[in-house]
């Protein structure tokens, strides 16, 4: 988990390529969970690594395990090198590293809500807009509708003849 | 289970009505054309046609009296095979250097694209009975199944005077324009029920590998739009997520047929940064229309005239 969102904090993982994190963590409707259990069945087939299935849970009881202070308590790691009897001086570092890589994965996912609720009046903007959107034109049907259409309802003849789009 | 029964029993039907075609009523010769593809056993050429493209196939038809068997090959261009054990389609597609093995719910699979329950077909389509023609070396009766409304197309169909087997197939807009056709060029009736035939050429060479699962069933409907009333005849018979391809978000994919018919309808939020499609267009016997409810893009892709697609992305309303 938290290297996930250490690998996000160091760009490691493109921002565009971590919408999905962004998404499961903003929303929790049936589709967004939808999304993300499609994202995992669709990555497991490919044999890509996966988040795991508890990712946006995990994530939340992370974050309110965390303590709201701003700054790294010294009190707290104090108390807690005390607890940890034979914690060695590396030990408290590495609290401390853990620690920061969650911050700065909070700093960073907290910019990402912010990016996506600036960029939120656009949404708008589009409907408003679309008038002016993707025009199609009268002899051509996006290969991704007609091939998914096909897939899932075929029709007589195109169990036979695909489009000349058809992806090869 | 309730296909095959009702198989069985429209096969008792058949023969107990046979020989009499001259006096029964058309819609019973519509009926019997709609079993005979499921229950006779055939083999043959037929000639698949839309747009600018055609392809023959090669097919073999089986039934034993409890599942069907059929192989279709197409021998033109790529050769396709698609083998359909009572309605579960596998589709062998040589892509380049690989076989993709593609699963589907067969349906309307020529010859037998009606569904032998033929109530929805009498509520939207009218019958005529028309002349006596020669297809594929065999006398046939024409049949005009005639939309009775704008929202779907017509079919002309070719019946088998003596067995009552769909030997071709023509689907004509409104202006009687033909759109697509299936035919027969050469058929004949077999006896064996031999299966060894039942499977698909094996290329050696080839890797063999399942096509991506990009689907889940996802039937639950969504807070953030709803339907209205849908075109007249029309009903949902399938809802899913589904991924496309160039899509960040999954795409809510609903299904709707009138029996014959199926459109598919695509509702997705609409993306930041990507504009939104608005548009429609006919190719061949396809219509496509998009357009923007709310921050929605819906998207309708059928074998229907333009009025329909519309029509059902127009039903589509933004609930906030």
């Amino acid at each position: 988990m938290t290297e996930q969102l250490s690998a996000l904090a160091d760009n490691e993982i493109e921002l565009a390529d971590a919408e999905h994190l962004l998404a499961s963590m903003q929303a929790n409707s049936p589709a967004a969970e939808a999304w993300s259990r499609y994202h995992l069945i669709g990555d497991v087939m490919r044999g890509t690594p996966t988040l795991s299935a508890d990712f946006k849970a995990n994530l939340m009881a992370k974050i309110d395990m965390e303590p709201t202070v701003l700054a790294p308590n010294a009190a707290w790691l104090k108390s807690a090198a005390k607890a940890d009897g034979n914690t060695s001086k590396s030990g408290g570092q590495q609290i401390a590293w853990s620690m920061a890589a969650s911050f700065a994965a909070i700093l960073v996912v907290g910019f990402m809500v912010l990016q996506a609720q600036v960029a939120d009046p656009s949404l708008n903007a589009n409907v408003a807009t679309a008038e002016a959107g993707v025009q199609t034109s009268a002899e051509f049907i996006p290969a991704e509708y007609l091939t998914a259409h096909q897939s899932s309802a075929p029709s007589s003849t195109s169990y036979y003849i695909q489009p000349a789009s058809y992806p090869n | 289970m309730l296909f095959k029964r009702l198989l069985s029993f429209v096969a008792l039907l058949m023969l107990s009505i046979s020989g009499h075609a001259g006096s029964t009523d058309q819609w019973q010769t519509l009926q019997k054309m709609a079993v005979a593809a499921h229950v006779l056993n055939y083999q043959g050429i037929f000639v698949c046609q839309t747009g600018a493209q055609s392809k023959s196939v090669e097919i073999k038809h089986i039934y034993n009296g409890h599942d069907e068997f059929a192989r279709n090959v197409v021998l033109d261009g790529s050769p396709r095979e698609v083998l359909n054990q009572s309605g579960d389609v596998v589709i062998y597609n040589p892509k380049n250097e690989k076989i993709v093995i593609e699963k589907r719910r067969g349906q309307n699979m020529f010859p037998a694209i009606l569904p032998t329950d033929l109530d929805s077909i009498k509520d939207n389509y009218t019958l005529k009975v028309g002349e006596i023609e020669r297809v594929a070396d065999r006398q046939a009766q024409i049949l005009l199944l005639e939309s009775k409304d704008n929202l779907r197309y017509s079919y002309k169909f070719w019946v088998d005077s003596e067995y009552s087997l769909l030997l071709k197939s023509v689907m004509l807009n409104n202006r009687n324009e033909a759109l697509d056709s299936m035919a027969f060029t050469q058929l004949t009736l077999i006896k064996s029920m031999e299966l060894d035939w039942f499977k698909p050429k094996i290329d050696g060479k080839k890797a063999y590998v399942m096509e991506d699962v990009n689907t889940i069933a996802d039937k639950q409907d969504s807070s953030h739009w709803r339907l209205k009333s849908l075109p007249e005849g029309f009903v949902k018979v399938d809802q899913m997520m589904r991924a496309v391809k160039g899509k960040t978000w999954p795409v809510t994919h609903i299904i709707f047929s009138d029996g014959l018919a199926s459109v598919s309808l695509f509702i997705e939020p609409l993306e930041n940064g990507i504009k939104p499609r608005t548009g429609r267009s006919l190719v061949g016997n396809t219509s496509f229309y998009a357009n923007v409810a709310g921050n929605l893009q819906i998207t309708v892709v059928g074998e229907v005239p333009e009025v329909t697609v519309a029509k059902i992305a127009n039903a589509v309303v933004f609930v906030k």
